[in-house]
């Protein structure tokens, strides 16, 4: 890396992954910082008089959401075409995260953005729109890119990034992914909350459950495969905590985004040539906050091995920061003359 | 996990940050290196590329309008196409086929349109970025203003745009309006395998696996409680809603596959099937599910993206449903 050149030129550089359900940053200056996406502004002058700010961040934007307007901009990964406050939202989540990262006034900022795979070209456009008040120069990338790229898989690798909005692939084969690459669906993280949601309320009429209820108790607890143990959570039933089981409802949410991820990966590598797919099969790479998974490797590698022989499957060791690490190494490498240009 | 040594990663690394740097100077609008030609797999203008694309498989068919002509041997019933005619003059170039009945609106049937998905809730996309909510939606639109065209439909969307509507409060704007006919307009997507296939479905049980995910699939936004859902499943029998539904698919079906097919020999039929769709479920007049393409196949998603196939689309949605409607009048009248 260049800690020279940074102090010669006195320039901060900067990843960041701009995420639906969380965004992080990672910077040069060794901070690292991550905020969940969402942005809240005050409803009113009350609100604003009570909460003592004219606008919320992350958690603490949505413990106050009913007395905030509550944003989360990027849901599906793009800032919503056309709706004011969301391209607002995002600036401002841009402008807190770098925030976070401490920076001087007056610092001279290089950032790269990562950004959900099928992100189209307006959006990408918007995005930098949203970020370029607040740095020098600015590259956007696609984020299971900026997971490969920190990671040094440039080539031979597969990476399938589970988010919450959108599961991203990516095939590296030594240079910049062609978009035949890379393939997004939408089942993902925020698809087996709603199935949960739905299996719980079914299983247990007694019970309300929120969205977000549910989503803790899978974040908790999430598994597939072999559950090693009973999973149980205390809820009121008429005013009483009943205890109830929610070990099957959570193996089979969270299993169910997995038929897809099995037969998009297979038919994303049956079109190479045999001695690559090889090389490929072993450096298959979980990402984003869905490999956090209790068992998500050793199930997609057993689906794997029966669809096209042996092959590896492993999942990033800090699925928070993989993207914005990447993203900052990928700026800390980029030659100077790019930066100047853009 | 490093499989390139700093100094084997090399080239690679360079040849990498210099296309990430290219491909955001492309954003902005800026071209490092000439026409854009020489690198179309970086080019995002989906459009531009699906044009060359389909010209480089010479698969121009679309542009062809000799053939386009050709290929409407299915349809009975003259449309106007881009030159819209006012209702009244329709009924009156089409009379032969008009009944007394029908002249004096008695016989004026209402047809709702489901474009599937909407809002929130893409529905399904191709590799390309195109959304199965917006193809859904632009061929429902063709479909209605063809269908007013005769003056003898009162035509209605469950959706007129790009918003979220829960399938429950779909099946009720069907309800409120005593539609006699319901159609639901969707895209398929079969990711393992590069083909196009049309089916068409009317409610019922299914065991067929492959069916039920579809279904879940479809499903997902609906705000029926599984409990309900159930109980709804249990109740239909083999009524006469149900084998209406059944004629509704088969002629959409034939209509759809038999025209397609005249554009693309490798379609495939899979026919009318049930399924438990709760669009389906929650109407009491007769109702269908059609999937009109497959959008994982990235052919169909190229031909998709132009306003010919989708018009061509509409025209065989059109003919199969007023097939449907002319040849025998139906027997089921919704219970109201
Ligand atoms: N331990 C966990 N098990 C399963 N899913 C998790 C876990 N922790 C977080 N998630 C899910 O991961 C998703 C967020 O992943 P992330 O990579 O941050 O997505 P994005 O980039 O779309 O914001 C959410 O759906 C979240 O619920
Ligand atoms: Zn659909």
């Amino acid at each position: 890396m260049k800690p020279a050149d940074e102090a010669e030129n006195n320039i901060l550089y900067v990843g960041i992954d701009l995420g639906t359900s969380r965004s992080s940053i990672s910077a040069s200056n060794n901070t690292k910082e991550c905020v969940e996406s969402y942005v809240g502004w005050p409803r009113d002058f009350i609100s604003a008089r009570v909460l003592g700010k004219d606008i919320l961040f992350g958690s603490e934007a949505l413990g106050n959401r009913l007395s905030l307007d509550v944003y989360r901009p990027l849901e599906r990964g793009v800032i919503k075409e056309g709706i004011e406050r969301n391209e607002e939202a995002v600036k401002e989540l841009i402008g807190h995260l770098i925030s976070l990262a401490r920076p001087p006034k007056g610092q001279k900022i290089n950032a790269i953005v990562g950004v959900p795979a099928d992100t189209l070209k307006v959006n990408k456009l918007s995005i930098r729109k949203a970020v370029l008040g607040y740095v020098h120069s600015l590259m956007v990338v696609s984020e299971p890119f900026a997971v490969a790229y920190g990671l040094e898989l440039l080539n031979n690798s597969m990476i399938i990034d589970i988010g919450a909005g959108t599961v991203d692939f990516c095939i590296m084969h030594g240079a910049m992914p062609a978009e035949e690459d890379q393939k997004t669906i939408l089942t993902a993280g925020d698809y087996i909350d709603e199935q949960l949601f739905s299996y719980l309320s079914e299983k247990y009429p007694g019970s309300k459950f929120t969205l977000n209820m549910v989503r803790q108790f899978k974040e908790k607890s999430s598994f597939v495969g072999n559950a090693g143990h009973a999973i149980q959570v205390e809820l009121p039933v008429e005013g009483k905590l009943v205890t109830h089981d929610i070990t099957n409802e959570i193996k089979r949410a969270c299993e169910s985004i997995l038929p897809a991820i099995i037969d998009t990966t297979a038919s994303m590598i049956a079109r190479f040539d045999p001695e690559f797919q090889v090389k490929i099969k072993n450096n298959i790479v979980v990402a984003g906050g869905g490999s956090r998974t209790k068992g998500i490797a050793e199930y997609l590698h057993g689906s794997f091995k029966e669809l096209f022989g042996d092959c590896r499957v492993s999942c990033v060791e800090d699925p928070l920061f993989a993207g914005s690490d990447g993203s900052l190494k990928l700026a800390m490498d980029m030659p100077k003359k790019y930066w100047e240009q853009l | 996990m490093a499989i390139f040594s700093k100094k084997r990663g090399s080239r690679p690394r360079r040849i990498i940050l210099k296309s990430v740097y290219e491909e955001n100077l492309r954003i902005l609008g800026k071209n490092p290196l000439g026409p854009r030609w020489k690198f179309p797999y970086l080019f995002k203008g989906y459009f531009f590329l699906s044009f060359i694309v389909l010209l480089v498989l010479g698969n121009v068919d679309y542009l062809d309008s000799r053939l386009f002509s050709e290929n409407k041997k299915e349809i009975h019933i003259s449309t106007q196409g881009e030159n819209f005619v006012p209702a009244e003059y329709i009924s009156l170039i089409n009379d032969k086929k008009i009944s007394m009945k029908q002249m004096f609106g008695l016989g004026v049937k209402t047809i709702v349109i489901d474009p599937g998905h909407g809002g929130s809730d893409p529905g399904t996309s191709g590799k390309l970025g195109l959304k199965e909510k917006d193809i859904t939606l632009d061929i429902a639109r063709r479909l209605k203003k063809k269908l007013l065209a005769y003056g003898q439909y009162k035509v209605l969307l469950t959706r007129e745009d790009d918003e979220t509507v829960p399938l429950n409060r779909r099946t009720e704007i069907a309800a409120r309006s005593k539609a006699d006919v319901f159609i639901s307009i969707h895209v398929n997507y079969v990711p393992s395998k590069p083909i196009n296939i049309i089916e068409t479905y009317y409610f019922g049980p299914s065991a067929d696996g492959d069916t039920l995910e579809l279904a879940s699939a479809e499903n997902a936004h609906s705000n029926y409680s599984l409990g309900e859902f159930k109980e709804m499943i249990e109740k239909i029998g083999d009524t006469l809603k149900l084998q209406e539904s059944r004629r509704l698919a088969s002629f959409i079906q034939d209509s759809l596959y038999l025209n397609i097919k005249g554009q693309n020999s490798s379609v495939l039929d899979y026919g009318i099937k049930r399924a438990p769709f709760v669009v389906l479920l929650g109407i009491d007049m007769p109702g269908v599910l059609t999937e009109v393409s497959c959008i994982s196949n990235k052919k169909e998603e190229l031909k998709l993206y132009t306003t010919r196939y989708r018009e061509d689309i509409a025209q065989y949605l059109e003919s199969g449903i007023l097939n449907y409607l002319k040849k025998g009048e139906p027997v089921y009248e919704a219970s109201r």
